[in-house]
């Protein structure tokens, strides 16, 4: 598989979870995990492109995918426009949820379609946030799409 | 580890995948897009000696158009059946309510029929369209009707050596309705929903599995009433059980509420409702 752009080959226990592998074995720790059953977003990643839960997967799923984490998005000096985004609205206060926004929020303006807040706010409810009401989040994917 | 430990195969072919079926029976479970089953194995509410991961095998991909059918491959993903223009209408409306987008990008039609869970939205599409669920093992298929393919919880009428390998719905453009009511938009769980085609009515994530509404289709059938008079139908004929958000009183008057909605929705679009 490629993860953020670097070749990995290995052999990986059948039963790991490939937000595990991701944390554990290549020490991503980036990519959070939360509820571990798919409900709360924090640990989606970029799959081929598409946002998928990386709790949701086996890390032998991923045999010849590219996967894209946070650590594979922009960098302190070099963030993304969406990362910077995010900062210049206050889109996070604890953060935890932020890497997962992200992913799924890269998704979407890949998309290249124009979205307005309302459909933005169904799109991104597929990650919780407890800190900030989602508002400032919805803005800075909003300002992105110009 | 979270998941308990097991065997992993991924077969590239069907005949593979079948062999591994029927040699391990009941030992082995098929893993389709994992949405459901991932979250079972790390809670060990399952514990498969082996799992058969299915997303190699291409010819359960395949989506075909043909003499007014259409035919989705067990593997297909919710993603690509969202974005479909030959689905019919119902599949349209229905699927963008499955999951959030995260989970439809990995999220397959068959892993969701398979895992039956009562308040999904598939069983119900299946059941409102009279859809033919294709299951296979080596010793060849057979067609199941989707009132006989739902049991119950998780339940389906799958042989353990069997995999459900196609779905086959007729192509229905008009005449359709589908609505849901869930805590939190789009992506969640129904705590009650209802659809239609044309006379067909069924309600869903009431009770232990979809329900067709029979009394309800026979009142139509009659002539129909107005939206009020369908509701106070379907409140009597829905057979609801408490869940842990919602009484059962609560889900059978939203979803007779629903039905009465989804009759409107229908006619709406031309249905012969």
């Amino acid at each position: 598989m490629t993860v953020n752009g670097s070749r990995w080959s290995g052999d990986v226990p059948a039963r790991q979870t490939l937000c595990d592998f991701l944390r554990d074995e290549l020490e991503l720790t980036g990519t959070h995990v939360g509820c571990e059953q798919g409900a709360c977003g924090a640990c989606t990643i970029l799959g081929d492109g598409e946002a998928v839960r990386s709790c949701l997967m086996l890390a032998v799923q991923a045999d010849g995918m590219e996967l894209t984490t946070i650590e594979g998005m922009g960098e302190p000096g070099n963030l993304s426009t969406l990362q910077a985004a995010f900062l210049r609205h206050r889109a996070f206060q604890c953060g935890f949820c932020t890497p997962g926004f992200l992913a799924s929020a890269a998704e979407i303006l890949g998309s290249g379609r124009r979205y307005s807040r309302r459909e933005l706010r169904d799109m991104l409810s597929g990650n919780v946030c407890r800190c900030t009401g989602y508002e400032p989040i919805v803005e800075a994917v909003f300002e992105c799409q110009r | 580890m979270k998941p308990p430990p097991f065997e992993y195969h991924r077969p590239e072919t069907l005949d593979e995948a079948l062999a591994i079926m029927a040699e391990h029976g009941d030992q082995a479970m098929p893993l389709a897009g994992g949405q459901s089953l991932i979250p079972l194995l790390a809670m060990r509410l399952v514990r498969p000696g082996r799992i058969v991961d299915l997303s190699r095998v291409g010819e359960l991909q395949q989506v075909s158009v043909a003499e007014g059918r259409v035919s989705i491959g067990a593997m297909a993903r919710q993603r690509d059946i969202e974005h479909d223009p030959r689905m019919p209408g119902l599949v349209r409306v229905a699927v963008p309510h499955i999951g959030h987008f995260q989970i439809r990008n990995r999220g397959t039609v068959g892993g969701s029929l398979s895992h039956m869970d009562p308040a999904a939205e598939w069983p119900a599409i299946a059941l409102a369209l009279d859809a033919v669920m294709v299951a296979a093992s080596v010793r060849g298929r057979r067609d199941i009707t989707a009132d006989a393919f739902m049991i119950g919880p998780q339940m389906t009428s799958l042989e353990p050596e069997e995999l459900l390998v196609e779905v086959v719905l007729p192509m229905r453009t008009e005449g359709f309705g589908f609505a849901e009511v869930t805590r939190r938009g789009l992506g969640d769980f129904a705590l009650a929903g209802a659809a239609c085609q044309d006379k067909a009515v069924v309600v869903f994530g009431v009770g232990l599995r979809p329900q067709r509404l029979r009394v309800v289709e026979d009142f139509l059938n009659r002539g129909g009433g107005t939206r009020a008079e369908i509701s106070a139908v379907a409140a009597s004929e829905i057979q609801a059980t408490d869940a842990i958000h919602t009484s059962s009183h609560y889900r059978r008057v939203v979803a007779a509420a629903l039905v009465g909605a989804v009759i409107e929705e229908s006619q709406a679009r031309g249905g012969v409702a």
